[in-house]
């Protein structure tokens, strides 16, 4: 039976590989190849910092970091409690702003996924992760 | 007995026909949750990512047809298998992901949850597995 189920095991393998093959050539320019956050979401802080009043900042962390320390004047806007924290974000964006979005490098998905929900739920443009995340804040404000 | 062997493999393969044909819905979004347990580079979760559901479902439809039902049964044992140690060593970490198995449906579960579902789907994988050598063992005897 070993040999029968390697045998088996071995042309399901390779038969997967042509539909994933023909998905990745359909999604291939709607996808990030390189990055799970494409080039084009991405900000560094030299770059946020030239949009001067116009970028506003949302802190992603969890609460008790952003209590600790964060960018001045950056909005608390964690996924733990959502709905709370949007509402109180909402009142102070406009079109004209542009989001920048960080977290602690170590948990950057957070930044990632609350950017996300801007985007899908807040319906909001111009949104944008900031590369290296708060350790990199730290780091170029010290 | 039978019977209710052959209900167990179409049920646990109808799940993974599923569970893949909703990842194949949004590579992206699954390209994410695998990132997220920080075990692989980017450039292999998003590869990956288009990979896992076509294994599945092809896993999923042989345990379903009974076509080339050892392997799908064996890859599907592993991969279940390399799941559930990625989301123990996720949570010994103190990662907070979500599974991804099930598309937006497993979004919420939470470490509990998955852990259930996911063991109660090995286990199965692992009786089909078993019933399969006996059959073999059988089968061989006989010759």
């Amino acid at each position: 039976m070993k040999f029968r189920a390697v045998g088996e095991a071995f042309v399901i393998v390779a038969l997967a590989c042509l539909p994933a093959i023909g998905e990745g050539f359909y999604f291939r320019d709607k996808v990030s190849w390189q990055s799970p956050i494409p080039e084009s979401e991405l900000v560094t802080i030299d770059q946020a910092r030239a949009w001067g009043s116009s970028a506003i900042w949302v802190d992603a962390r969890p609460d008790d970091e952003f209590a600790a320390d964060h960018v001045p004047g950056a909005f608390s806007l964690n996924e733990d409690r959502w709905n709370e924290l949007l509402q109180q974000f909402l009142p102070n964006w406009s079109p004209d702003k542009k989001v920048v979005v960080y977290c602690s490098a170590q948990s950057c998905n957070a930044a990632r996924d609350v950017a996300k929900r801007l985007r899908d739920e807040a319906q909001l443009k111009d949104v944008f992760v900031l590369k290296g995340g708060w350790e990199e804040w730290v780091k170029k404000n010290r | 007995m039978k019977f209710v062997w052959r209900i167990l493999g179409l049920s646990v393969g109808g799940i993974f026909v599923y569970a893949g044909a909703v990842k194949v819905l949004d590579p992206a979004q699954f390209g994410l949750d695998i990132d997220n347990y920080k075990i692989l580079p980017w450039f292999v979760s998003v590869r990956l990512a288009f990979y896992l559901p076509w294994l599945e479902i092809l896993c999923g439809l042989a345990l379903i047809l009974g076509f080339l039902y050892r392997g799908g049964l064996s890859i599907l044992t592993v991969l279940v298998l390399v799941f559930i140690g990625a989301t123990i060593a996720a949570k010994a970490r103190g990662l907070d992901i979500t599974c991804g198995c099930f598309g937006h449906a497993s979004q919420h579960w939470s470490f509990t949850q998955h852990m259930t579902i996911d063991l109660g789907i090995f286990l199965a994988l692992v009786a089909l597995l078993w019933i399969e050598l006996v059959r073999g063992a059988r089968n061989d005897q006989k010759n």
